[in-house]
């Protein structure tokens, strides 16, 4: 089922290259209604599992990745809409489709475990799914800064120079991102220690995964390194005037171990997380 | 009827003429209305801007016509016919349309892709529309051009990039911060050229222009002539950059007043603050090496004018696409001006129909005058439904045709088999022209 919103998704990332090449407007809007159809039809495929199963897909691995790619469209969508800025989208797709491949390859209906219950778990994954949706744009962000940065830097005013924002409006989207990012993030993790204490004290005592869940794993262990990088990121932007390029390497980096804890670590190494 | 256009422009005439052959200076309508005083013209359009002077016209006799258009524009600007007549181009048809879609594209301006244009185009023809001086042939060709502009201005980069030196220093600013609105200027050197392109930042929207020179009363003198700039001594130099985000240096000194070192120093306390440096000196005031700082964009003079010839490169580039998008709706109107050499075919074949069916309807009087009236009306309406119904498909073929050869032997067959070619043929023709949107207006309305 997860099939359909791929190919809309490979549809709406032709249809956004072509036109950041062209910049014909036809094509522009072409692109948004391909998305908008990719991001309805995926709203269906979640809410049809959500019915069947009555609570959201975010229990395991796979799912949690459809649930984020859908967060991400919708998010990209409502900077879209909100900044009449078509020229981000030839940098989303391309994550939105691989990503959006793996639940559409390995197919099935989750099958929650016992122990994961209660608002507490959904907010945790809910919450840590949204941050990364912002880290991914902030990242999409900061590359196309500093595309654009060498651009003028180099007095080659060229191909982004005439398709991008400009950089002070990039920079400021880029931290927006991060900071709202950054207060999931922070919110995801605290709850999930919480969660974390209640389920080993209690209904999860017997259940290996939830034992495992301490620092020593690594799903928990690069969540953390994740914080600091963006704690960095935070401080460093307010404290010592690292916005621009740097900023942007810095988010570039976090999502990058971000992306790692999603997808190899969640499918290979961690012990604890593998629902 | 034809299509001409008659006029001059910067490619054949030098600016003193153009000058003084202005059309708007004493009004376009009243030019309109002169030549319709004039009686040479059908239909008539005056295009008139700083780089040329053009009449769209439409008219039966093209040869009279172009000569008429020739004079008038001569007498009505008090130009002697000789100064005038060596710098004018006439051109009809298909290639005047060619040349005013060229024209809507920007193909034609003296700077290429330069958007005022086709706003230009659209009050000649709003101008002549008010004089009521467009009929059928300037609307379609003119409205057809107002497409020809927009799908240009979409669908290539023609107008894309900045082709002048300050507007490319504008547009690099706008790249960098976005909104011109808030931002603070410091102008080095009170000179003619830091004034100049200060005035330009402050028509641009900046917040506050700060002009510091050697000598105090120089930049006091400057600001007031900007208006709403303040001035600051040359020793207060380092503050007032400090506060800026755009800064022009356009000094007379010989060495550079900006070293790395000291915009080093400048930019620690501004953190993430971009600088925006535009050298426009020469030589150079500032240090090139400067340009390596993290946060500092430095771009002198030359670099703009390289930016501006590579925005005019491109703009060349895609001419191409935009003289295909003119081919394109040239064709379109092409096959429209065919359909109309159908036009008296299909209105002689009709007025065929109707005498006959006039005809029979009086023949058969005596039958139908002992029916109620009501009765008599719906066989009116009958029979001129069914000749209605029986012309629909012919004169669609007819007006659909491919191509000049093809109207013309549908036009000859149609003649021959209903004996439409009187002997009055031609003198009809432009009476029944007239008769032609009633026609189609007719038609529509009709119910199947």
């Amino acid at each position: 089922m997860n099939l359909v919103p791929l190919v809309l998704y490979a549809a709406a990332l032709i249809a956004y290259a072509w036109h950041f090449g062209r910049r014909s407007p036809v094509v522009g809007r072409t692109a948004t209604t391909l998305l908008v159809a990719a991001a309805l039809a995926h709203t269906f495929v979640i809410g049809m599992v959500t019915m069947e199963i009555g609570h959201l897909p975010v229990a395991g691995a796979t799912s949690a990745i459809s649930t984020f790619v859908w967060l991400l469209a919708l998010a990209y969508l409502y900077i879209e809409m909100t900044t009449d800025e078509r020229a981000m989208g030839v940098f989303i797709l391309p994550l939105l489709v691989a990503l959006q491949a793996i639940p559409a390859l390995r197919p099935g209906i989750e099958d929650r475990a016992a122990v994961l219950q209660g608002p507490l778990f959904g907010l945790h994954v809910s919450s840590l799914l949204f941050a990364y949706a912002s880290f991914a744009l902030a990242c999409v962000i900061g590359i196309t800064y500093v595309l654009l940065f060498t651009e003028i830097k180099a007095k080659h005013l060229g191909f982004f120079y005439t398709r991008l924002p400009s950089l002070q409006v990039l920079d400021r989207m880029n931290q927006r991102a991060i900071v709202i990012g950054w207060v999931f993030l922070t919110l995801g993790i605290i709850v999930g220690v919480v969660w974390a204490a209640q389920a080993q004290a209690g209904y999860g005592a017997g259940d290996p995964r939830v034992q495992a869940m301490s620092l020593q794993d690594p799903k928990i262990f690069v969540a953390l390194v994740c914080w600091a990088v963006y704690s960095f990121e935070l401080f460093a932007a307010r404290r010592i005037g690292w916005g621009g390029r740097r900023a942007a390497y810095l988010s570039a980096l976090g999502f990058g171990i971000v992306l790692l804890n999603l997808v190899p670590i969640s499918y290979f190494l961690t012990r604890s997380h593998n629902f | 009827m034809n299509l001409l256009l008659v006029g001059l422009s910067h490619r054949t005439a030098p600016v003193e003429l153009r000058e003084r052959v202005d059309f708007s200076a004493r009004g376009v309508t009243e030019a309109l209305r002169a030549l319709a005083g004039r009686g040479s013209t059908r239909e008539a359009v005056i295009l008139s801007t700083c780089n040329r002077a053009e009449i769209y016209a439409a008219s039966d006799e093209t040869a009279a016509t172009r000569a008429d258009l020739e004079r008038f524009i001569g007498e009505f600007n008090g130009v002697g016919a000789a100064d005038v007549a060596p710098h004018i181009y006439d051109l009809g048809d298909l290639e005047a349309a060619r040349h005013l879609f060229r024209v809507a594209a920007g193909l034609d301006s003296l700077v290429v892709g330069e958007p005022q244009i086709l706003g230009q185009v659209k009050d000649a023809h709003a101008a002549a529309a008010e004089a009521q001086t467009v009929g059928p042939v300037l609307n379609r060709v003119f409205h057809s051009s107002f497409g020809v502009g927009k799908r240009v201005r979409t669908e290539t980069g023609l107008g894309a990039g900045a082709v002048s030196v300050s507007y490319a220093a504008v547009a690099l600013a706008r790249k960098i911060f976005g909104d011109l609105a808030g931002m603070s200027v410091a102008v080095i050197g009170a000179g003619e050229m830091g004034k100049l392109t200060a005035l330009h930042m402050k028509k641009q929207g900046v917040q506050h222009v700060t002009i510091v020179s050697r000598t105090m009363a120089h930049a006091a003198r400057t600001a007031e002539a900007i208006g709403g700039a303040s001035a600051a001594p040359w020793d207060e130099m380092d503050a007032a950059i400090g506060a800026s985000d755009i800064v022009i240096t356009a000094t007379g000194a010989s060495s550079p007043i900006l070293t790395k070192a000291r915009i080093e120093t400048l930019m620690r306390p501004r953190r993430n603050r971009s600088l925006f440096i535009i050298d426009i000196a020469l030589p150079r005031d500032v240090e090139a090496a400067a340009g390596e700082i993290e946060q500092v964009f430095l771009y002198n003079i030359d670099d703009l004018q390289a930016t501006v010839r590579e925005n005019l490169a491109r703009r060349a580039s895609e001419m191409t696409r935009a003289e295909s998008i003119v081919a394109d709706e040239l064709d379109k109107f092409a096959a429209w001006l065919r359909s109309r050499g159908a036009i008296p075919t299909v209105v002689a074949l009709r007025q065929r129909f109707e005498a006959i069916r006039r005809a029979e309807l009086d023949r058969l009087d005596f039958k139908l005058s002992a029916l109620p009236p009501e009765a008599r009306g719906r066989v009116d309406e009958i029979t001129r439904l069914i000749v209605e119904k029986l012309l629909l498909t012919p004169t669609e073929q007819l007006k659909s045709a491919g191509d000049a050869d093809t109207v013309g032997a549908y036009s000859e067959a149609l003649t021959r088999l209903f004996g439409l070619g009187g002997e009055d043929a031609d003198g009809k023709r432009e009476k029944t022209e007239r008769k032609v949107e009633p026609f189609t207006r007719d038609r529509s309305r009709s119910p199947r």
